[in-house]
């Protein structure tokens, strides 16, 4: 895998690794805690490379 | 557990149970394996890799299958799913692959020429995954791709794609369409990589006529035709006349434009001494303005909101309550491509590359596409390639 | 099938309005709306309903690459800020132009330009130089609402103009017209339109502060500050960006996500103050929830509005509409699809309409100008309003959203007419294409 798609699933990672770190964090409002998952769900099959 | 902590593990679950249900389906498409069967004609399967080192164990890397006659002759490289969701290409390479017999000359088939296109999907464009084609011993089922290669081959994408080596700025996607990546570079992009193989295949084993088989949609100018640069267009509209008068269909000549770069038909031209010829058929299920994108509208092309536009005359091919099934798309290209070959060989006898066994318009249209492809367990283990 | 799908349409708009009158955010309630919209259509198997879930997910990657940049782009200027780096910037920003109005207010239309009319983005202008910016323009004596009034329109018309600019792009892509010849057909509107928003939203200076006041009602910088510590980042991403263009076959293809990410580390080196990267990283996140969350679902609404056949109608009835009637409803239909669908309008409803119009002897590259001129406005419009909603949040306005829309009104009315003109006129304007090859 060329070093610079590397680079790419590292950045995905650490934006991953916020919105788990902001979801953890979130201690009353439901609405964004959905929307939280909304976005982490692409991110993380990016990530394990599904799609 | 407090409440918030109850609240957020059901909000998990339900989003895991989503996305590995959803993941799943990606995985088994992205990995789902085709059967190519390497008919009579086929003489040699190669990897497209051998023309490009840098497509060696990508997704990018695919099949090139070689189908030489005993006398020797011509050469005419077939390329088919440059775009993958537009699949008679594909079927009709498949047509060519199993029943070809080449009696004079060579046929090169690449059946999946941007193969991580066919393992990717098109988001916010609402494909179904697969689609079948119905045959006598049974189905056989074809991941439905994407015009272009997947990021999970070539990612990211630049602010914007500058074309080599015209340095025209074209859209930031295109860098993965493999009709805008033409002539291609040893050390660009994948998809730079690919269109560069196919060039060295078309310069070292000079191929006199190169074929790029596509689909478009019916509210394109560009469709329903043969595209087709100057040196290509005599060739070109004697074909297109010669199945008008002895097969009843039309197809017309649209020259390849100068100015808009990375096309096959452009740059085959300019940068080797082959005859490229792009070949289009109507294909509704591309279209913007029909109904569901669904696996009948793919196959049978009917669709109440073009049959309006039609008679709205705002449709670039004639339409009407039959829609435009995938026998006919296929039948005309299978006849479009035969006589490209027989006008090329009427003029150049040395040359010459004599195709057999390969149906017209009106088999196809008569017999149904599935009839021409084989059981794959009837057929000889090593001559079915996975791809 | 059509009443099939006029059902399905209903059940959305319904569902959204719903949502909305829960209280739920513009965010939850389009993904209700798509939700809701996929059931409806499972019902007669547009789409199967075990293929419901795949084209939410799906969907939800139409965009993901702009999720990058946002979140990049903006943490980014997030370690700019803090370092002290804005701050130092709008004080010189007074200290030089104060007094010299109408060069003040060009050159901030430049700065904001800038950036978008390299990436495409109006998101990236806004980014990176809009708080900055906002700023200097409160200074200058304009009120927060007319500031982010001026940063929607200009950054609405950096997208549009060239050299890239995305939905022309898109369309060209999905048209098979070449992307060529677009400098004078954008450029001269977009300069025109930016100098003209520039002037009637920002040439009145309201309340009484002097420059003297102005600067010392400004934060305080780091003593360590300098102009190079500010510039160097800047310079770094520009540079990249433009690198690219000038040795395109040489350079690695960096991306925008990229250049922003190698961008923020030399910010960060160069910061005159410690910066802890993970807590501002994670709270600019959380800043940018709602706008990630939208560009996430709008892909998964586009997605179920086509499974369903719902985005099909939509392109249909557009077309269908007869001539002179469809020129009067670009001005309503290109802004308000872009606001449910952002980009995805532009393929939705553009290339037929692109088709359409070049089949009736219109000139292509014309029309595609001044549609895309139509364009980034719906970027101020819900229920997305991608756009309007950073320019209140970079220029720190905290009343009613509406009424900052409203202000915009004279420069949302003129750029509309010339989007409009360039259309109907696309044939005797066809020179600028002429002229710009």
């Amino acid at each position: 895998m060329p070093i610079i798609m590397i680079i790419y699933y590292v950045i995905t990672a650490y934006i991953v690794g916020m919105l788990i770190w902001n979801f953890v964090k979130e201690k009353k409002n439901i609405d964004d805690m959905i929307l939280y998952l909304v976005i982490l769900v692409p991110l993380v099959l990016r990530l394990l490379r599904v799609k | 557990m407090s409440r918030t902590w109850t609240i957020k593990i059901i909000l998990i679950i339900i989003f895991i149970a989503i996305m590995i249900q959803s993941g799943v389906q990606f995985y088994m498409h992205r990995h789902y394996q085709l059967e190519h069967l390497a008919g009579p004609g086929v003489t040699r399967v190669e990897k497209l890799s051998k023309y490009c080192k840098g497509l060696e164990g990508t997704m990018a890397d695919t099949h090139v299958f070689w189908l030489e006659g005993k006398e020797e002759g011509g050469k005419m490289l077939m390329i088919a799913n440059t775009h993958s969701n537009e699949p008679a290409a594909l079927l009709t390479a498949l047509i060519f692959l199993e029943n070809a017999v080449i009696e004079k000359g060579t046929l090169i088939i690449i059946p999946q020429f941007n193969n991580s296109g066919s393992r990717g999907t098109r988001p916010g464009d609402g494909y179904p995954l697969y689609f079948e084609i119905p045959t006598e011993w049974g189905s056989k089922k074809f991941r439905m791709g994407n015009r272009d290669a997947t990021p999970l081959e070539q990612w990211p994408d630049p602010d914007v794609y500058i074309h080599y080596p015209d340095k025209q700025l074209l859209s930031y996607l295109d860098i993965r369409n493999t009709n805008r990546t033409w002539p291609g570079r040893p050390n660009g992009a994948l998809m730079e990589k690919v269109t560069f193989a196919a060039m060295e295949i078309l310069r070292n084993e000079k191929v006199d006529l190169a074929l790029d088989v596509h689909g478009a949609e019916t509210m394109f100018p560009v469709t329903n035709c043969i595209v087709a640069p100057e040196r290509s267009v005599r060739i070109a509209t004697m074909a297109t006349l010669v199945v008008k008068a002895r097969e009843g269909f039309d197809n017309h000549v649209e020259p390849s434009p100068q100015g808009f770069r990375g096309l096959s038909h452009r740059e085959i031209a300019d940068f080797s001494d082959s005859l490229p010829f792009l070949l289009e058929a109507p294909i509704p299920f591309l279209d913007q303005p029909t109904g569901p994108k669904t696996e009948k509208l793919l196959l049978d092309g009917k669709d109440p909101f073009l049959l309006s536009l039609s008679k709205q005359q705002k449709l670039f091919v004639p339409y009407d309550e039959t829609g435009w099934p995938m026998e006919k798309r296929v039948g005309q290209h299978c006849s479009v491509i035969q006589e490209i070959a027989n006008q090329f060989s009427r003029k150049n006898a040395e040359r010459a590359i004599l195709i057999k066994n390969v149906p017209r318009y009106a088999d196809v249209v008569t017999n149904g596409v599935g009839f021409y492809f084989h059981d794959p367990a009837k057929w000889t283990k090593d001559k079915i390639y996975l791809n | 099938m059509e009443l099939q799908i006029g059902i399905i349409l209903a059940i959305m708009v319904v569902a959204y309005a719903v949502a909305k009158w829960k209280k739920l955010s513009v965010e939850l309630s389009m993904l209700v709306s798509a939700v809701v919209g996929g059931v409806a259509g499972a019902f007669i198997k547009t789409p199967p309903v075990n293929t419901l879930a795949r084209h939410l997910i799906e969907g939800s990657f139409t965009y993901l690459d702009v999720i990058l940049v946002f979140t990049t782009a903006t943490i980014f200027m997030a370690i700019v800020s803090e370092s002290g780096g804005v701050n130092y910037v709008v004080r010189a920003t007074i200290k030089y132009f104060y007094n010299l109005r109408i060069i003040a207010l060009i050159l901030l239309m430049f700065i904001i330009l800038i950036p978008g009319a390299l990436t495409g983005a109006g998101s990236v202008s806004l980014l990176v130089v809009g708080a900055p910016t906002a700023l200097a323009l409160g200074y200058l004596g304009i009120p927060k609402k007319k500031v982010a009034a001026i940063l929607f329109i200009v950054a609405g018309l950096s997208a549009a103009a060239p050299p890239v600019n995305i939905w022309a792009m898109i369309l060209c892509a999905g048209t098979a017209i070449p992307y060529v010849g677009f400098e004078l057909p954008l450029g001269i509107p977009v300069l025109l339109l930016g100098i003209f928003t520039m002037l009637t939203l920002g040439w009145k200076k309201e309340g009484t502060m002097d420059k003297q006041k102005a600067l010392e009602d400004m934060p305080e910088v780091p003593e360590k500050m300098t102009w190079w510590r500010v510039l160097l980042p800047f310079l770094v991403f520009f540079g990249l960006v433009i690198a690219y263009r000038i040795w395109p076959f040489d350079m690695p293809i960096l991306g925008l996500p990229l250049q922003f990410v190698i961008a923020a580390l030399v910010a960060l080196l160069v910061s005159p103050k410690k910066i802890n990267i993970l807590v501002l990283s994670r709270d600019t996140v959380k800043r940018l929830l709602p706008l990630l969350a939208t560009i996430a679902v709008v892909g998964s609404l586009q997605q179920i509005m086509t499974a369903t056949g719902v985005r099909g109608l939509l392109s249909f009835t557009v077309i269908s509409i007869p001539l002179l009637l469809l020129y009067i409803s670009l001005i309503f239909i290109i802004p308000i699809s872009e606001g449910v669908l952002t980009y995805g309008a532009a393929a939705i409803l553009g290339i037929p309409l692109i088709w359409y119009f070049d089949s009736i002897g219109l000139h292509a590259t014309v029309v595609i100008a001044g549609l895309t001129l139509l364009w980034p406005l719906g970027d101020g419009l819900p229920p997305t309003a991608l756009i309007g909603r950073l320019s209140v949040m970079v220029s720190d306005y905290k009343d009613s959203y509406w009424s900052f829309l409203k202000s915009t009104w004279l420069p949302w009315i003129v750029i509309t007419m010339v989007g409009i003109l360039m259309v109907i006129y696309s044939a005797k304007l066809s020179f600028l294409v002429r002229w710009s090859m």
